[in-house]
């Protein structure tokens, strides 16, 4: 269970983040919209002890995340919006390995973990290829298995889908809706929910650093516009 | 060039200790003998690590060109001088060896980092020399090879982008200026980006290394190690 209470977070006088209280539980499929700037990235910086808050706090399981940053950032898997920020080698098997290395694992729970993860996005077998030589979508599933690789209980994906084409947008997206089945909870901080909607739980949206709407998709979609989040246009009718 | 690539050339099968050792010996060598004849010796030597990898020596002088002015720079700041005669080849001579000296140096260098990913070379330091300095060196040596990468592609873009809007067409210190100050600005963002990626993934100083492997082919690289520190010292 991932707590928020009361979050402030100010880049100097201006809250990004302004007084945000969420309750995210497991297996949760949740997304985070609003429109560009209205403080989402940040909001979820502060899951994976990215941030520190000016106010309030973030428990993880229990735990406060800014005490201690290995219980947030191994409960909650992140990828950066750019997948190429995320990448920490020069092969997709040493990128996934990192994260477990960082956890002193051992080799052969390590290669286990490598195959679980790529396998997990369909990338099995590609240990050995220069992360240079992936697609678009191939690098943000890669994203997605170096998250996967700490085994995390929620996995956060900070725009998942842009600069994808639809192919490899709903290949992402498959596999999301698979780790959601297989008990991961998921947020996807977007500002376009067009191919989301039919698969998620909730939807959260903020506006100015604050929660507007916290509601199930169907509800949330008819308010979403007029913050500056695209819907489908058969339900935003 | 300034990254490695997997293969499974020789030089890939080498354990990083071995290809660690066979570098610093090789320098040494080259260091200790600076005459036309040592140098020329090394020559073959360094073509031998080059093939070892599988690599062209025109592809590595061309990838590492941007330290060929300073070379040079070294070898005409000897030769030339401020009034008649203007140029005195015997007293370029010694900079020309020692900047040939270099270039081998480099080509052997760059076999390494073509051969060697980074949590390689950070497990080989790592092991070599034992502790707190080890770690911090192996992490160091990690990060160094994780970043050298980056920075070439936000410089390679940076160029891109002035081209792209005809800023070629400037002249040659204009730039520079503008490929310098956003090539940094680049850098600094870059260096952010790639910390917040370690720190997202629980960096340690104390991760599980990859395991190495000093197989046969490593008593082979030991034994021209051996033979470079020979001559190195004789």
């Amino acid at each position: 269970m991932l707590e928020l209470d009361s979050l402030v977070h100010r880049f100097g006088e201006e809250p990004a983040v302004d007084g945000v209280s969420l309750d995210i539980p497991d297996g949760e499929f949740l997304v985070l919209c609003g429109a560009n700037g209205s403080g989402k990235t940040t909001l979820v910086r502060h899951l994976n002890a990215l941030e520190t808050a000016d106010e309030g706090q973030v428990l993880v399981n229990g735990v406060d995340a800014a005490e201690n940053p290995v219980v947030a950032r191994t409960t909650v898997g992140m990828t950066f919006q750019d997948p190429r920020d995320q990448f920490v080698a020069a092969t997709v098997g040493a990128d996934v390995a990192f994260g477990p290395e960082n956890l002193g694992l051992a080799h052969e729970e390590i290669d286990t973990r490598i195959e679980e993860s790529l396998g997990a996005v369909g990338l099995e077998g590609r240990e050995t290829d220069r992360i240079e030589s992936l697609s678009g979508g191939e690098q943000e599933r890669l994203a997605i298995a170096g998250a996967l690789a700490m085994r995390p209980d929620h996995l956060v994906l900070d725009e998942p889908f842009t600069g994808l084409d639809a192919p490899a947008r709903e290949a992402v997206l498959a596999r999301l809706r698979e780790l959601h089945t297989a008990g991961t909870g998921i947020i996807v901080v977007t500002h376009d929910l067009r191919d989301l909607v039919g698969s998620v739980d909730r939807v959260v949206c903020l506006s100015n650093g604050r929660v507007v709407v916290d509601a199930a998709p169907e509800e949330a979609v008819e308010q979403l516009p007029e913050f500056g989040v695209r819907v489908p246009a058969s339900l935003s009718e | 060039m300034v990254g490695s690539v997997p293969g499974e050339t020789l030089a890939h099968r080498l354990d990083p200790r071995t290809k660690l050792a066979a570098q610093v010996a090789f320098a040494a060598a080259a260091f200790a003998n600076t005459t036309p004849g040592g140098l020329a010796l090394l020559t073959p030597v360094a073509l031998l690590f080059l093939g070892a990898a599988r690599l062209s020596p025109l592809a590595v002088v061309w990838a590492y060109r941007f330290v060929l002015p300073f070379l040079a720079a070294a070898v005409l700041i000897e030769g030339v001088t401020l009034g008649p005669p203007w140029l005195t080849p015997a007293e370029a001579v010694p900079s020309l060896l020692a900047s040939y000296r270099i270039l081998l140096v480099v080509v052997v260098g760059a076999v390494y980092v073509r051969t060697t990913p980074a949590r390689e070379s950070r497990a080989a330091i790592q092991r070599l020399i034992p502790g707190k300095p080890g770690r911090m060196l192996g992490a160091g040596v990690g990060l160094v090879f994780r970043f050298l990468p980056l920075l070439r592609r936000e410089l390679a873009a940076v160029r891109d982008a002035v081209k792209a809007r005809l800023g070629d067409e400037n002249p040659v210190q204009e730039r520079m200026r503008v490929v310098a100050a956003s090539g940094l600005r680049r850098a600094f963002a870059r260096t952010d980006r790639l910390a917040l990626a370690m720190q997202a993934r629980c960096f340690s100083w104390n991760a599980t290394l990859p395991k190495l492997r000093f197989g046969r082919l490593d008593w082979v690289g030991l034994a021209v190690t051996v033979a470079l520190v020979v001559y190195a010292l004789a």
